[in-house]
């Protein structure tokens, strides 16, 4: 063995080298503070393993991109460990940089003869920053795609030559597949080619100069690199995995749903830019223009970063190098602080998360379910129900209905108000039911029972709704609410509700109780309960025909009483939707607002139909909630 | 290394210190070395892939190849594509063209089915009329119509593939096969 080293040693010199790696000499030995560059270049390394493993099945396109990712992500072997590692080991990353950045400036490292590998050291921060920003929108789903979005208008906003800046970084007027192939060649090839060289001329510049040594370690023993330096390196790069590692498996990489640019997202860039995306957020700053906040300053602090060297020549010099630096750091800080404490508190912002959370979750169900289409996994979520439907409801129905207190999209409906001079957002009332539990069991049961208090929002609807709250239905609640309650009467109550449940053919309420349902037809018809009769019978009024049966078990009272024929099921559904005032319906005491085709396309109608009545594919013991 | 000439305090020695030395080392290549090895580690398994995840074993169908009226009664072959239903890693094909294959009519009413690929490193094989025979292009193997090998540039014959008949309607398995060995083995 020894022999063969020896061997190899004559022919390529490598002894010399290995010592002079790891000999390097430490004077005042190995201290902790010195571990943050070898940290940053293990992490870099990370990053070159996994993202060549990603880079083998990632595919740059707007109709492969994010579906690649999600193949990588949910179904290849260790998918999530390498991609989670990538995308934790980046935002590692960034904080090494700026600790030792932080190291550097305050020992005062940058000063001569050591300010060409300050400036070398500046650079590799562009690149690393440059590697974000590139990386971020690689996923092309709805997080990285908007984020991404306003960096490059912001490139834009450059003065003179921002559009041209903007056009050649999109590769194109606007964002497209070549926008992704440009950012992955930059982000997978040009960037970390760059870094590699700048990262050996930095290394090569460094061990020309030696470890900058405080003054309290002057004249004390010199040790080696080896071993020692190079065990508190290791632990710092251990201890630097392990973190990405805890955070890969309690977290995972994100992948939010696919990109879709007529679909709105709470876009905020990733953490560590949360600083300028506050900044640009002052009124005094947005007034100056978006290159002033986003260009200009930026561009300001930079410079006075990259005089460092020169100012730091002074002791005073140095002294307002470190107090530059820590007032960045804390305006950094302060101002991240102010946007995450901002955002948990604005509860239309974190419903619009907790809304775009959904998508990313439902794609994957859809997606695993059967497979991705040809044109791309939005399709999946622009043909579903569940995703549409909420989204329909928040456009055509909220202005009037709620859905669970809210427009469907959990988004909370809001109005502004003055009092005393001032403004004010308080919730706008409802004007019609909350239709979270429409067609239900729990919805027939309180129909029946509490009349008033489902249509309470009526109150707020004028004298057409007030009309509705005083009309039939309503005092024929308050004759029979007494019977209804009757404890007596519980089994019928739910053999009525059974019964009419199960006309509408919906599939999400579990199985009918067979026995109930043919009960409840009884009392539908004839009105008698197991205590008491009802004061009128629902056939009285209210045209059925059973499912199921070929002769109608009543032909109603005409228009204004509407048919129960089928009710809440999607035909019924769709049919009201299209004319609420058809005599089948409430005929010409109709109050509701009608969606011809014009207003709801049939595709539109579908979806949103289909939401409110369950009709949606759910995983294997999912839960039926919409 | 850097300038020797500028630093002046002297290495220390550190033999007396050498079992503290020998442990720190051990240490520090155990670190170095997890650190390292657990990114490779992830790295390597997610690029062996292929081999190491299972997928479901596809039921093979039969897909319709066409009606037995349109095959010549003389029993010449005819070239016929198939299509189904495929999936390539994320995105699911409908109804595509996966492949083509020879179809014979024989006289009994049977109908022989072969893989139109060659078992010799997988060219498309084509039927010429003039020889009566199968030959490819790339390395020139020649089969006869029943799907013997002609020379020995292929390792074996033409791959049959299992064919019904049906109502009138030819009704395929088609599959692929490893080339360039001696035995039929379905991939």
């Amino acid at each position: 063995m020894k022999a063969l080293l020896n061997w190899l040693d004559h022919r390529t010199g490598y002894k010399l080298l290995v010592h002079e790696a790891l000999n390097e000499p430490i004077p005042g030995g190995a201290r902790w503070r010195y571990i943050t560059g070898s940290m940053l270049t293990f992490t870099f390394i990370v990053q070159v393993i996994t993202g060549f493993a990603l880079w083998t099945a990632y595919s740059p396109s707007t109709q492969t991109a994010w579906e690649s990712v999600y193949y990588i992500q949910h179904q290849m072997s260790c998918g999530w460990l390498v991609r989670g590692i990538h995308h934790f080991a980046a935002q590692a990353m960034m904080i090494l940089l700026g600790l030792h950045f932080l190291q550097i400036v305050w020992d005062g490292a940058y000063r001569a003869p050591r300010e060409v590998n300050f400036w070398l050291g500046l650079v590799l921060m562009q690149i690393v920053i440059g590697l974000s920003l590139t990386g971020y929108l690689l996923p092309w789903d709805q997080k990285g795609y908007y984020a991404t979005k306003v960096a490059t208008n912001i490139a834009g906003s450059t003065p003179l030559i921002g559009q041209q800046i903007q056009q050649i970084a999109q590769g194109g007027s606007a964002y497209g597949h070549h926008t992704l192939t440009r950012f992955f060649a930059l982000h997978a090839g040009l960037l970390p080619a760059l870094l590699t060289v700048f990262l050996a001329l930095h290394v090569y510049v460094f061990r020309r100069h030696g470890i900058t040594v405080p003054h309290s370690a002057e004249g004390k023993p010199v040790d080696t690199f080896w071993p020692k330096q190079v065990l508190y390196d290791a632990a710092g790069c251990l201890v630097t995995l392990g973190l990405v590692l805890y955070f890969t498996l309690t977290r995972s990489a994100e992948l939010s749903a696919p990109a879709d640019a007529g679909e709105d997202f709470p876009a905020r860039p990733e953490w560590y830019f949360l600083f300028l995306f506050r900044f640009l957020e002052f009124p005094a700053i947005s007034k100056m223009g978006v290159a002033f906040g986003a260009i200009y300053v930026p561009t300001a602090l930079m410079i006075i970063v990259v005089l460092m060297p020169l100012v730091g020549k002074s002791q005073w010099g140095h002294y307002f190098n470190r107090a530059f630096l820590v007032a960045v750091l804390a305006a950094v800080a302060v101002l991240t602080g102010m946007t995450i404490i901002e955002d948990n508190h604005n509860e239309s912002h974190q419903a619009k998360l907790a809304f775009a959370e959904r998508d990313a979750h439902r794609i994957v169900v859809l997606a695993a379910r059967d497979g991705i289409p040809q044109n791309g996994a939005r399709e999946l979520l622009v043909n579903d129900p569940l995703t549409q439907g909420p989204r329909l409801f928040a456009r055509h129905c909220s202005s009037c209905h709620r859905y669970d207190g809210h427009d469907g999209t959990l988004q909370k409906i809001m109005k502004t108000v003055e009092e005393n001079g001032e403004k004010k957002l308080i919730a706008e009332p409802a004007t019609a039911a909350d239709l979270k539990d429409f067609g239900n069991r729990e919805w027939i049961t309180r129909v029946l029972t509490d009349y008033d208090s489902t249509f309470k929002p009526l109150e707020n609807a004028g004298e057409k709704g007030q009309a509705i709250l005083t009309g039939e239905m309503s005092s024929w609640c308050k004759d029979n609410q007494k019977a209804l309650t009757d404890p007596a009467n519980t089994e019928s109550l739910k053999a009525l509700v059974e019964f009419l449940t199960s006309q509408g053919g919906r599939t999400d309420l579990g199985t009918f109780d067979e026995k109930l349902v043919t009960e409840g037809k009884e009392i539908f018809k004839g009105g008698t309960l197991k205590s008491g009769t009802l004061s009128s019978s629902c056939v009285d009024c209210h045209a059925m025909k059973v499912a199921g049966e070929s002769t109608p078990l009543s032909e109603g009272a005409g228009a204004g009483y509407p048919t129960l024929t089928g009710y809440a099921g999607r035909d019924w559904l769709k049919a009201f939707l299209r004319d609420p005032a058809h005599a089948d319906f409430y005929g010409d005491k109709n109050t509701m607002m009608v969606f011809d085709d014009k207003r709801l396309s049939e595709k539109e109608l579908d979806l949103l139909v289909n939401w409110m009545a369950g009709e949606y594919y759910l995983p294997p013991n999912a839960q039926h909630t919409k | 290394m850097a300038n020797p000439s500028s630093e002046s305090p002297p290495v220390v020695p550190h033999g007396s210190v050498a079992p503290r030395r020998g442990f720190i080392s051990l240490l520090a290549v155990l670190a170095g070395g997890i650190a390292g090895l657990v990114p490779v580690a992830a790295g390597t398994l997610f690029f062996m892939d292929p081999i190491l995840r299972k997928r479901k074993e596809a039921e093979v169908d039969l897909l319709r190849a066409g009606d037995i009226s349109d095959l010549p009664a003389d029993g010449t072959p005819v070239r016929v594509v198939l299509k189904s239903d495929i999936v390539d890693a994320w995105t699911v094909y409908r109804d595509r063209v996966i492949g083509s294959i020879y179809l014979r009519l024989m006289p009994n009413g049977q109908v022989l089915a072969f893989n139109d690929t060659c078992t010799h490193l997988g060219c498309k094989v084509d039927y010429q009329p003039a020889q009566k025979q199968f030959f490819c292009p790339c390395h020139q193997s020649a089969f006869e119509l029943d799907g013997e090998r002609k020379n020995l540039t292929p390792p074996r014959n033409m791959d049959s593939l299992e064919a019904e008949v049906k109502d009138g309607e030819v009704w395929v398995k088609y599959q692929n096969f490893q080339t360039a060995t001696k035995d039929k083995k379905a991939i």
